[in-house]
C-alpha cells in the first residue's frame, strides 16, 4: 500500500502543465480564443493519447492512476474538453471494446488521429443514464443529445442509447449521415457544448461497445468520467488557491498585504484544506478505476460530488479575494468559474452522486446485516 | 500508488481479526455496550486497552525494544480499519499512547524510553497533558507555571487547566517556565511529573456535555527529579511542538476516524429504522443528501491520514500537514453531528436516558461533545494561522 505518486507520474503531470502553459490563450480572458486547435496536436505529439492504449495497439499501456496528475493538469490549464473525453473513451474501448474495435480504433487514438466526444445527456432526463431515450433502430440511431462537449471538433461520438430496450454505448462518426450539430449558447463557450441531433444516424461498422444492458460498460463510463472530471476539478481548485495566495501576498490595503488579515488568511487556509481533502478523494478514486476495485462506484461518486463542491467553492472564494479585480473580464478568473460549473454538472452533480453513495451504502449495509444473520 | 496489501499485511489483518473475534465482550455492540457511568466507563476503557496490550496489539508501529510491535505505518492503518469494522471500544490512555509516548520516543533519554514506554503501552501508566493555563491557551508560549531548579530537583508551582483525564492519570507531561527572563518561547521546559507527588491537587470541571473529563490542576511546591526533563532545560518549546504534531497528525486522526465511522454507521442504521409520516426517514431525499455528504467526509478523513502516512514513508518530513488533517477532521466531524441533529428532526432534542431518544441518546451527547473538536489541540483559528503562514507563506 502506497498512497503516493511515483516520479514518472509526477513528471507526466508537470509536462502536461508546462505544455498547456505554452498556450496562454487557454486561460486568457476571452473564451472565444481559448479553443486553439493546435493544443490538440501538441498534446498528441506529447503522446498523451497513447498513454492508456495498450502496447499491442501502439500505445504505452498505462492506467488511469498513471495519468491522474496529467488529468489534474488538463483541468488546471483549461485544456479543451475533447482531450479528457478522448481519454475517457479510450478507457472504455480498452476495457469493453471488441477485438475489431480495438484493432481499428486504438492505434489511431494513440497517434491523436481520433477525437472522441461523449454524448450522454438528453433534454428533460436529468443525469441518470437509465433515463436515456435515444434509440438504436434498423436504420441507425435516433434521438437528441445535449451538452456534448467539443462535439463540433470531434471525429467520433460515443453515444449512450437504448438498444433492444437496454442501455449501451454506440460509436457514430461525427460526419455520418443523419448527424447534425448545433453549438449551445452556454456559460463556458470554451467547453464547446453542443446539441447533437441523431436522425437515423448511420452507425460505424461494429458500433456497439460492449454488450448493451449487461456488463459494466455504462457504469464504468459514468465512473471513469466522474473520476476524470473530479481530477480536473482539483487541478482547477489548486490553481485558484495558488492565484488567491499570490494575490493575498501582494495586494496591499490599510498598509499591509491583505494576506496578513485573518479573514483572508483563514479563507486561504480553508481552501488549502479543501484542496488536499478533495485530492485524497480523487486520487483514491483513480486507483479504484485503475484496478477495477469493488469500491469503484462509491469512490467515484465521493470524488465527483466532493471535488465538484470544492472547485465551486474555491473559485467563488478566489473571485472574492481578488475584489473588484476578480470581477473583471480582463483578469480571466471567470474562465475558471465558468469551466468549474461545466465540470460540476457533467456526469452527475453532487446531488446525484450523493444519492448514489446512499444507495451503495445501504446496499453494503444490507449485505453486512445478512452476513451477520447467517 | 497502490491500495492493495502485501501478503504480510494481509496476514497482519487476519491475525488481528481472529484475535478480535475472541477478545471483544460477547454480544459487543448488539446487546453489550460501554457503561453509562463516567468512572465505570473509564475503567472499562482501561481494561480494554490492557487487553489489547496483552494480546500484543499495542504500539503497533513502535520499536520492539520498547514494547511495541515494530510494524509499519500501513499496518497501523489496517489496525484502525479493523477496529472500526468491529466497533471496538476506545481507550482511556490516548494521551499516553499518542502524545507522551511519541514525544518520549523522539526526544527522551534512553533511560526515559526504557522506563516509560513499556508502561505506556501496557497502560499501566495513564497520562495527562499539562499544557494549557488560564492565561495561556492559544498563546501557549505564555505559560507561567514555574519550575525552579534546586539541586537535583525542580520545584514546580502554578496552575494548569483543561487537563483531560488528570483524575485517572499517573503521569503528566507539562510545559513549565524555567527562565522567566528569557523571551517567552525560549524559557520553557518539558517535564514529566508524577501525579502522586505531594503538592498536586486537581479539581474537576464540568463540561458542555455535563461530563467531567477535564480538570484544573494545581502545583504547590511539587518536587520533580531533574532526570524527568525531556530535552534540555529551556528547550521545552521545541519538544512541545513534537507533541502537538502528533496530537494533530494522522495517527491521532485515524483513531478518531474509527469512532466517527462507527457513529455514522449507527446513525445510518437508526435513520433506516425510523418511521416518519407513514414512510421511512431514510427515504427523505434531503436526509440522504446530508448522510451521504457525511459518509464522504468521514471517508476522506481516513484517506487524508493514509495519504499522509505514505508521504512519511516516502521520505517527507512531518510539517504543517498535521494542521491540515486536524482542521479537516474537526469540522467534518462537527458537521456530521450537526447533520445528525438536523436529520432526527423533531426528536433531535430528546436525550438519554429518555426512552424516546434516537440511537440511545448517543447523537445528542456526541453533538455536544463535538463542540470541543475545533477548540482543543489548537483551535481552528490557530490551525488556519499555521497553514496560512507556514504552508502558504502568507505574511503574519
Ligand atoms: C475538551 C477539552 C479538552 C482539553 N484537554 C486539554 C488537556 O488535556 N491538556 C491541555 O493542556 N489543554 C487541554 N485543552 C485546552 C485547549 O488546548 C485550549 O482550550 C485551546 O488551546 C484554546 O485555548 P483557550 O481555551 O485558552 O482559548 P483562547 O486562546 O482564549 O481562545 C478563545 C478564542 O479566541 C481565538 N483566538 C485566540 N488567539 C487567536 C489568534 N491569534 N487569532 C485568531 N483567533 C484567536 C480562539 O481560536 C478561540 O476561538 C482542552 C480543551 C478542551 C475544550
Amino acid at each position: 500500500m502506497n498512497f503516493g505518486f511515483n516520479e514518472e507520474q509526477k513528471s507526466l503531470g508537470e509536462t502536461v502543465a508546462a505544455l498547456l502553459a505554452d498556450f496562454p490563450a487557454l486561460t486568457g480572458p476571452d473564451p472565444a480564443e481559448a479553443r486553439d486547435p493546435a493544443v490538440w496536436q501538441a498534446l498528441a505529439d506529447l503522446g498523451l493519447f497513447a498513454l492508456l492504449v495498450p502496447e499491442a495497439h501502439g500505445g504505452v499501456g498505462l492506467t488511469l492512476v498513471d495519468v491522474a496528475l496529467a488529468i489534474e493538469a488538463l483541468g488546471a490549464g483549461l485544456a479543451p474538453p475533447i482531450a479528457a473525453s478522448t481519454l475517457i473513451a479510450t478507457d472504455i474501448i480498452v476495457r469493453a471494446g471488441t477485438a475489431a474495435q480495438q484493432a481499428s480504433l486504438l492505434p489511431r487514438i494513440a497517434t491523436g488521429e481520433l477525437r472522441i466526444a461523449l454524448a450522454m445527456l438528453e433534454n428533460g432526463q436529468g443525469y441518470d443514464p437509465d433515463a436515456v431515450q435515444t434509440v438504436m433502430g434498423g436504420n441507425g440511431v435516433t434521438g437528441s443529445k445535449i451538452l456534448v462537449p467539443d462535439a463540433d471538433v470531434a471525429d467520433l461520438l460515443l453515444v449512450l442509447a437504448r438498444i433492444d430496450g437496454r442501455i449501451g454505448l454506440l460509436l457514430v462518426a461525427r460526419d455520418a449521415r443523419g448527424v447534425s450539430i448545433r453549438r449551445h449558447a452556454d456559460i463556458d463557450p470554451s467547453s464547446g457544448l453542443c446539441e447533437v441531433t441523431l436522425d437515423g444516424a448511420a452507425l460505424m461498422d461494429g458500433a456497439l461497445v460492449g454488450h448493451a444492458g449487461s456488463g459494466d460498460v455504462v457504469p464504468r463510463l459514468m465512473d471513469a468520467a466522474a473520476i476524470v472530471y473530479a481530477g480536473m476539478a482539483m487541478g482547477m481548485a489548486a490553481r485558484m488557491l495558488d492565484a488567491s495566495v499570490d494575490y493575498a501576498k501582494t495586494r496591499v490595503q490599510f498598509g499591509q498585504p491583505i494576506g496578513a488579515f485573518q479573514s483572508i488568511k483563514h479563507r486561504c487556509a480553508d481552501m488549502a484544506v479543501a484542496v488536499e481533502a478533495g485530492r485524497s478523494a480523487a486520487y483514491y478514486a483513480f486507483w479504484t478505476a485503475a484496478e477495477n476495485d469493488p469500491d469503484r462506484s462509491r469512490a467515484a461518486s465521493m470524488a465527483k460530488a466532493y471535488c465538484g463542491e470544492v472547485a465551486r467553492d474555491v473559485c467563488n472564494e478566489t473571485v472574492q479575494i481578488h475584489g473588484g479585480m476578480g470581477f473583471t473580464w480582463e483578469l480571466g478568473l471567470h474562465r475558471f468559474l465558468r469551466r468549474a460549473k461545466v465540470l460540476e454538472h457533467g456526469f452527475g452533480n453532487h446531488v446525484w452522486h450523493y444519492e448514489r453513495i446512499m444507495v451503495e451504502t445501504l446496499a453494503a449495509q444490507a449485505v453486512g446485516d445478512k452476513a451477520q444473520a447467517a | 500508488m497502490d491500495f492493495s496489501y502485501s501478503p504480510q499485511e494481509e496476514r497482519f489483518r487476519a491475525d488481528l481479526r481472529a484475535w478480535l473475534a475472541d477478545a471483544l465482550p460477547p454480544g459487543w455492540g448488539e446487546t453489550v455496550f460501554e457503561p453509562e457511568d463516567e468512572d465505570e466507563r473509564a475503567m472499562f476503557r482501561l481494561a480494554w486497552e490492557r487487553k489489547l496490550h496483552s494480546g500484543g496489539w499495542s504500539g503497533i508501529n513502535w520499536p520492539v525494544e520498547y514494547g511495541g510491535r515494530g510494524a509499519t505505518l500501513v499496518e497501523r492503518a489496517i489496525f484502525a480499519e479493523e477496529m472500526a469494522r468491529v466497533g471496538a471500544p476506545e481507550g482511556l490512555n490516548i494521551i499516553g499512547h499518542n502524545l507522551a509516548g511519541s514525544t518520549i520516543l523522539r526526544h527522551g533519554t534512553e533511560a526515559q524510553k526504557k522506563y516509560f514506554l513499556p508502561r505506556i503501552l501496557s497502560s499501566e501508566d495513564v497520562w495527562c497533558q499539562g499544557f494549557s493555563e488560564p492565561n495561556a491557551g492559544s498563546d501557549l508560549a505564555s505559560v507561567r507555571t514555574r519550575a525552579e531548579r534546586r539541586g537535583d530537583k525542580f520545584i514546580v508551582n502554578g496552575q494548569k487547566i483543561w487537563t483531560s483525564f488528570a483524575q485517572y492519570s499517573q503521569w503528566c507531561f507539562a510545559l513549565v517556565r524555567t527562565d522567566p527572563d528569557a523571551p517567552k518561547h525560549k524559557g520553557l521546559s518539558f517535564l514529566l511529573i508524577d501525579m502522586k507527588s505531594p503538592g498536586i491537587s486537581i479539581r474537576p470541571l464540568r463540561q458542555i456535555s455535563g461530563e467531567c473529563e477535564f480538570n484544573e490542576t494545581f502545583f504547590d511546591d511539587v518536587e520533580v527529579p531533574v532526570d524527568n526533563i525531556v530535552g534540555d532545560i529551556n528547550d521545552g518549546w521545541r519538544i512541545a511542538m513534537t507533541t502537538l504534531a502528533y496530537e494533530r497528525g494522522p495517527e491521532d486522526a485515524l483513531g478518531r476516524q474509527i469512532r466517527f465511522s462507527q457513529e455514522l454507521e449507527k446513525l445510518v442504521g437508526t435513520v433506516a429504522a425510523t418511521p416518519r409520516g407513514g414512510a421511512k426517514l431514510i427515504d427523505d431525499p434531503i436526509v440522504r443528501q446530508k448522510l451521504a455528504r457525511s459518509i464522504t467526509e468521514v471517508e476522506i478523513m481516513r484517506l487524508n491520514a493514509v495519504r499522509t502516512f505514505s508521504k512519511y514513508l516516502n521520505g517527507d518530513d512531518r510539517g504543517p500537514d498535521a494542521s491540515i488533517i486536524k482542521l479537516y477532521w474537526s469540522h467534518a466531524a462537527q458537521n456530521m453531528y450537526e447533520a445528525a441533529m438536523d436529520i432526527l428532526g423533531p426528536t433531535a432534542p430528546i436525550a438519554a436516558p429518555d426512552p424516546l431518544s434516537a440511537g440511545g441518546g448517543r447523537f445528542q451527547l456526541s453533538y455536544l461533545q463535538s463542540k470541543a473538536f475545533t477548540i482543543y489541540s489548537g483551535s481552528s483559528e490557530i490551525q488556519r494561522n499555521i497553514i496560512g503562514e507556514r504552508m502558504l507563506g502568507l505574511p503574519r
